[in-house]
């Protein structure tokens, strides 16, 4: 199934999955490590955060109001159960992956003997990765069936 | 990833003016996508939509979807 055939729901899945790993590439790539121990680069970090989360949010628009204008009827439809039911597994999948994530990579910088900035930035890039997992998790579901 | 129930909906759907999978989609509220995957074994739908399905196609539930080859739950684990 090409691209424009697929749902929009689906096509959506995508434009956010591309567009959070694209984030996290641009976050990282300008994560000096440790990051976790030096809170001296906390603002460095809030500016290449804010930048990203601009960035994401502009892309996000573009991109769903490219679908929506080529395809302004799938955009209107409702969300059906089989759409239901993929998001709701693919949520299921996510918060354990944040759970898990969240809690390890913070035990973790403890230990290694972070301050308050790089627990909140381990909490912070844990979400990010398990709505990742979400969105990865759909367009898999999407393509095989459910 | 397929499943035990198997359907003839896209025979159905050519026997009657050649029907699209957009149009039944219409008629059963549910998407076009949905309808294919249902044609393609790839999706099981709930009780409602199979009926829904089988109401727009106009014939019974029986005659749309069927369950492993005619094989009941109970005679497969004899």
């Amino acid at each position: 199934m090409s691209f424009r055939e697929k749902s929009f729901r689906e096509k959506s899945a995508w434009i956010t999955l591309i567009t959070l790993v694209l984030l996290l590439a641009f976050y990282l790539t300008h994560l000096p490590p440790p990051w976790w121990l030096r809170a001296e680069t906390g603002g460095f970090l809030f500016h290449v955060l804010t930048l990203g989360m601009i960035a994401f949010v502009v892309i996000e628009l573009i991109a769903h109001g490219i679908v929506v204008l080529r395809a302004p009827r799938d955009a209107r439809a409702p969300r059906d159960e089989r759409e239901h039911l993929i998001a709701l597994k693919a949520r299921s999948i996510a918060g354990r992956v944040y759970a898990i994530l969240s809690l390890g990579s913070v035990l973790l910088v403890i230990h290694l003997g972070a301050n308050d900035g790089g627990i909140l930035y381990c909490l912070f890039l844990s979400f990010v990765v398990s709505q990742i997992v979400n969105y990865a998790a759909r367009v898999v579901y999407y393509g095989r069936g459910a | 990833m397929s499943t035990a129930i198997t359907n003839t909906i896209r025979k159905l759907r050519f026997e009657r003016n050649e029907m699209t999978q957009q149009d039944l989609a219409e008629r059963v509220g549910v998407t076009r996508q949905t309808i294919n995957a249902i044609e393609l074994g790839k999706y099981s739908p709930s009780l409602e939509v199979a009926f829904r399905i089988a109401v727009a196609l106009g014939v019974r539930l029986e005659e749309v979807f069927s369950y492993g080859a005619s094989q009941t739950p109970s005679e497969s684990t004899r």
